[in-house]
């Protein structure tokens, strides 16, 4: 099919008219013109882009469809409308649905454009609607929206930072897959990548970099959760595959095991529903971040997988714990207990999203993680090999472990430890459709790994396309994924009883926010005490100026020590200047 | 008309005496002549400097050939200021038919002054151009005494004494000069000068003689103290002449002697004679702008700003180099329109309200629009804001600086735009930032001038000022932003006379 308007622009209308069109009107005609971008962006052609529309008067490409565009598209698209849905049968307010659809619509920009300059524009913009989502709600959110609006804009200007670096390396925007754009794919010259890095890192939640994903995240409504969980980090995996699109970075890609085994740990100690999610999405991003780093055909297959897979049981996994917190107004897995008598297809779903991000066989996690494990077994050449395994894949492995004992502890604390008091309904009808179809795509592309594979940007089945034909169900491969829930289940056995007696533990923004608020401070104080100083200094000078040419007399008066001096200089003074004048010019020439 | 550049010089003073005996007969002639003298001046000024920019123009003088009889040399920089005079002259004379001073004496002088001018302009020879520098002086100081009250008189006489004293310094120096070569014809002194040696302790004297001298004439700093009491002290349309034209001849005349009678083989050879020429740029500019910033009389400081502004022409003489003369050509021409236009303006404001002290104008542009305005515009041109002429004039001598890697002049140029802005921003804001009640003003002081203020805000009286008054002014404001654009075209036109001065 032919391409007519870039996906972002009609549901950026739909997102003007949300407001307009009243409450179920705007949410109806909003949820389907998102939806009709699914079928859209599948159709049309890869390599079909517009170069039209120039932005700030440069070359731009704002709608460039390749394979990675197309299957963020898709999966965009789709849990766009599934919060739709899912916004409207919470309650949220049509105006925050709008900001959440704005937020969409950016996401589906970055990743439609074909040039850096369109990537970080709508990258920006990302920053801004979302942070505009989560201040909506209003309460603890705003303080946490200006810290998340704060990181972001630095990760931002740091990408911008890059992209202007490659500009004048390169000496255009375009990627090096469009028409017109430069040989050599990925940011130009030895420094951009490295901001780039550094500034997509604060999206994709680098380890030390991420406190605002699991600060911010737990704090507005439900229902923005679900849209927050999904486009900032995915679009940050998008990102980070165009710096890196040929041979990966060794660096990032044991940043990614590192997040997966550190978002792991951390998701353990929580007690909060959304933020031990919140950290789970930093472990599962660790995955895809690796596989990006891989940088091999099959790697980065893996990563968009994993993107794919992920979007679908995160977003469940916020609409289950939407749910709970919807009906029993509790946050806190502590207070929670017994549900799954109570709530049967909340808990089900949850279930099957618990499976799925644990990567158990059958479900959708499994398939893409093993892509990313296998990649780390045969395509990256690590620096650490124990027993046969690469270190990155170990890192892996044991953030697979991690992942189990925290959905065990999540799920035995929420749904099957003890009895609920009181009677709890179970999700309406509208968040029962949204969770119910987006858990049978879970299982869906877990037993029908061909599927998946179909979208994915190359083939893994293909022995000319991936160093290793990947198989999803092999017996080395079940075992393993049921080896690593055991070990989870025998994990959370032991430390159940350590963790119950644990409080909060602290993450990174405990050292870094109180840092940068006395730094602030004390730039602040220290600022204006210098002003102040220079100030004084300037008026003095001023004033002194002032009343030396205002009287001259006096001022040499007070210099010399004399009492009254007159400057005016009579005819007398005047030729015995002219005299002097003389005498010094003939001075100057003869001598 | 092949006597033109003859006539030139000896019709205004023709007339000069016809305005004289024209007033025994009946008074109040004096102007009808004098406008007929300068109308006649300014066309026969303008047919002659189109025939000097195509090619230089000299006459013999009484058939005396050259080097032995006095020659007049009309070259582009002679035309523009025999031109520069005529025009000037003329468009003050529509200022002072009412604004005065009325006498056919006073008209008499006035067309005494035109020749004297006129004649240093286009003279090629320097006792010659002694000659025009005294009748300049005479009559200049006789017009400064024309205003009433004795501090007319005693500013006449302190200019009288030093202005004497610095022509006698050029007088010595052309001694000295005939002495080392025997000629006073300019160009033959030229190159008897280079044939005696630059470096012969007897041309060095010369050369400083004359340019002390000179240096009086053009009120350098700290030979300037005749200036701001002689323009302070004169009626405002003498202040406007003299402060237009004699400095400003002054000026060229310097010009003249430094690169076509010493020559720039001169200043290389004597590297201390160019540092003469720069440490009195540089003196006059800052201590001029620094002396302007500290008065309290609208005309001291317009005074003292002629020095900071002149000091800039010094500085262009100092650099010499082809940029810098055509920087220091439009800034003559420039500033004398725009130094002209200020005094005229600054007269007709106090013609209607009395107002001649700094604080005076507080809030003149409600009280007296045009004036203000016109005022402001002038000012702006001043301090250098493009695209008036006095920007193009410092353009033209900063690049030249830079050209001739001259870096403290450089800085000190640059420097004179931020001063030129202190002194006027002072009265600026006066003019429109502040009311007449004078707000903005300490308790105490608003206290003790508040009557006189609000005496002074209704005491506007319009009436007093001629059409012609207002039509000069406004024209000056007008030319000072209009020749700015011209300015660049003329520097081209400039081009063929500056690399022959320099050559």
């Amino acid at each position: 099919m032919e391409p007519i308007v870039p996906p972002f622009l009609p549901v950026f209308v739909a997102a003007l008219l949300l407001p307009l069109l009243g409450r179920r009107l705007g949410h109806a005609v909003a949820g389907l013109v998102t939806f009709a971008m699914v079928p859209y962006v599948w159709l049309v052609d890869s390599g079909a882009h517009f170069t039209e529309f120039g932005l700030f008067g440069f070359e731009t490409v704002i709608f460039n469809v390749d394979p990675f565009s197309t299957l963020m598209g898709l999966i965009f698209a789709f849990i766009g409308a599934v919060g739709v849905l899912y916004s409207y049968y919470s309650d949220a307010e049509a105006i925050q649905t709008a900001f959440a659809l704005t937020y969409v619509a950016s996401s589906l920009g970055a990743v439609f454009g074909g040039d850096w300059l369109t990537l970080v524009f709508f990258w920006e913009l990302m920053a801004v609607t979302s942070t505009l989502l989560v201040w909506h709600y209003g309460g603890k959110a705003v303080r946490a929206g200006f810290r998340y609006a704060v990181l972001h804009g630095i990760g931002g200007t740091l990408f911008l930072g890059a992209v202007i670096w490659h500009f004048a390396e390169a000496g255009t925007f375009l990627f090096a897959s469009v028409p017109g754009g430069p040989e050599s794919a990925g940011l130009a010259g030895p420094v951009a990548p490295v901001l780039a890095a550094l500034g997509i890192g604060v999206n994709v939640g680098f380890v030390g970099l991420h406190a605002w994903l699991p600060d911010t995240y737990p704090r507005p409504h439900i229902a923005a959760s679900v849209f927050l969980c999904v486009f900032t980090t995915k679009t940050g995996v998008y990102g980070l595959y165009r710096v890196f699109p040929e041979h990966g970075s060794v660096a990032v890609a044991y940043m990614g095991g590192i997040m997966a085994v550190f978002g792991a740990t951390m998701a353990l100690f929580q007690n909060d529903m959304r933020r031990l999610l919140s950290y789970h999405i930093q472990s599962q991003v660790g995955y895809m971040v690796a596989g990006v780093g891989i940088g091999s055909a099959l790697a980065q297959a893996g990563a968009f997988a994993h993107v794919f897979n992920h979007i679908l049981y995160k977003g469940l996994l916020f609409m289950t714990a939407g749910v709970v917190i919807y009906r029993t107004g509790e946050e806190s897995l502590k207070k929670l207990g017994g549900l799954a008598r109570e709530m049967p297809i909340t808990a089900g779903a949850f279930t099957v999203a618990a499976l799925s991000i644990a990567g158990f066989p059958g479900f959708n996690g499994f398939v893409s993680k093993g892509i990313v494990i296998a990649a780390s077994h045969y395509d990256f050449q690590g620096v650490v090999h124990i027993a046969g395994r690469t270190g990155l894949e170990w890192l892996l492995l044991i953030g697979g472990v991690g992942t189990f004992m925290s959905f065990i502890k999540f799920g035995y604390y929420a749904f099957f430890h003890g009895e609920y008091e009181g009677s709890v309904k179970d999700a309406n009808r509208g968040q029962s459709v949204a969770m119910v179809t987006v858990a049978a795509l879970c299982v869906f592309f877990g037993v029908a790994d061909g599927a998946l594979f179909s979208l994915l940007p190359f083939d893994v089945t293909d022995k000319a396309v991936v160093s290793h034909v990947y198989h999803t169900y092999t017996v080395s491969h079940v075992a393993e994924g049921v080896a690593l829930a055991v070990a989870g289940l025998i994990g959370f056995g032991l430390v159940k009883k350590p963790l119950s007696g644990l409080g909060r533990v602290p993450d990174i923004d405990r050292l870094y926010n109180p840092a940068t608020f006395y730094g602030t401070r004390y730039l602040v104080v220290g600022v204006t005490e210098l002003y102040a100083r220079v100030d004084d200094a300037a008026v003095a000078l001023a004033k002194f100026s002032v009343r030396t040419a205002k009287d001259p007399d006096a001022a040499i008066a007070r210099a010399t020590g004399r009492e009254e001096v007159d400057t005016k200089a009579g005819i007398d003074r005047s030729l015995i200047l002219l005299l002097a004048t003389l005498v010094a010019a003939m001075a100057l020439l003869l001598v | 008309m092949s006597d033109l550049p003859a006539m030139l010089v000896a019709f205004p003073m023709l007339f000069s005496v016809v305005a004289l005996l024209a007033g025994l007969v009946r008074q109040d002639t004096g102007w009808p002549v004098a406008v007929v003298a300068t109308a006649v001046q300014v066309v026969a000024a303008a047919v002659l400097a189109d025939r000097a920019f195509e090619e230089t123009v000299t006459y013999v003088v009484g058939g005396f050939t050259a080097p032995y009889g006095i020659e007049l040399v009309v070259d582009g920089l002679s035309a523009t200021m025999a031109l520069l005079v005529a025009v000037i002259s003329l468009a003050v004379l529509a200022y002072s038919r009412v604004a005065g001073p009325r006498t056919n004496a006073f008209y008499a002088v006035y067309l005494l002054l035109v020749g004297g001018l006129t004649g240093m302009s286009i003279t090629g020879d320097i006792f010659n151009m002694y000659v025009f520098l005294e009748i300049t002086g005479l009559a200049a100081y006789a017009l400064v005494a024309s205003g009433e009250g004795g501090r007319s008189a005693l500013a006449a006489l302190k200019y009288l004494i030093v202005g004497t004293v610095g022509a006698s310094l050029f007088l010595l120096g052309i001694g000295y000069a005939y002495i080392a070569t025997g000629t006073l014809n300019m160009n033959d002194l030229s190159a008897q000068l280079a044939e005696v040696g630059h470096t012969d302790p007897l041309v060095q004297a010369s050369f400083a003689l004359l340019v002390v001298g000179l240096f009086v004439k053009v009120a350098v700093f700290p030979l300037h103290a005749w200036q701001p009491d002689a323009y302070a002290g004169a009626p405002d349309s003498v202040s406007a002449f003299i402060s237009a034209l004699v400095s400003t001849v002054a000026a060229y005349a310097l010009i003249r002697i430094v690169y076509t009678v010493f020559t720039v083989e001169f200043l290389q050879a004597n590297p201390a004679a160019q540092s003469l020429l720069a440490a009195g740029a540089v003196v006059s500019i800052v201590f001029g702008s620094v002396l302007a910033v500290a008065q309290t009389e609208i005309k001291r400081t317009l005074a003292y700003s002629s020095v900071s502004q002149f000091g800039l022409v010094v500085g262009a003489v100092a650099v010499a180099n082809e940029t810098a003369m055509i920087g220091a050509t439009v800034q003559l021409v420039g500033h004398a329109v725009m130094k002209g236009g200020l005094f005229l303006t600054a007269g007709l404001i106090a013609t209607a309200t009395g107002a001649r002290a700094v604080d005076d104008y507080e809030g003149l542009i409600q009280r007296l629009p045009l004036g203000a305005g016109v005022f402001g515009v002038l000012a702006l041109a001043m301090v250098g804001v493009p695209p008036a002429v006095g920007f193009v004039g410092k353009w033209y001598i900063v690049l030249g600086a830079v050209e001739a890697e001259a870096w403290p002049l450089v800085v000190v140029i640059l420097a004179s735009t931020l001063l030129t802005l202190a002194y006027f921003a002072r009265v600026l804001e006066r003019i429109f930032f502040r009311d007449p009640d004078g707000s903005g003003v300490d308790e105490s002081q608003r206290h003790s001038s508040a009557n006189q203020n609000a005496e002074r805000s209704g005491d506007v009286d319009v009436s007093a000022l001629s059409t012609g008054m207002q039509m000069t002014i406004v024209v000056a404001a007008l030319a000072a932003v209009g020749l700015g654009m011209l300015a660049f075209e003329y520097g081209q036109m400039l081009q063929p006379t500056v690399a022959e001065l320099l050559a």
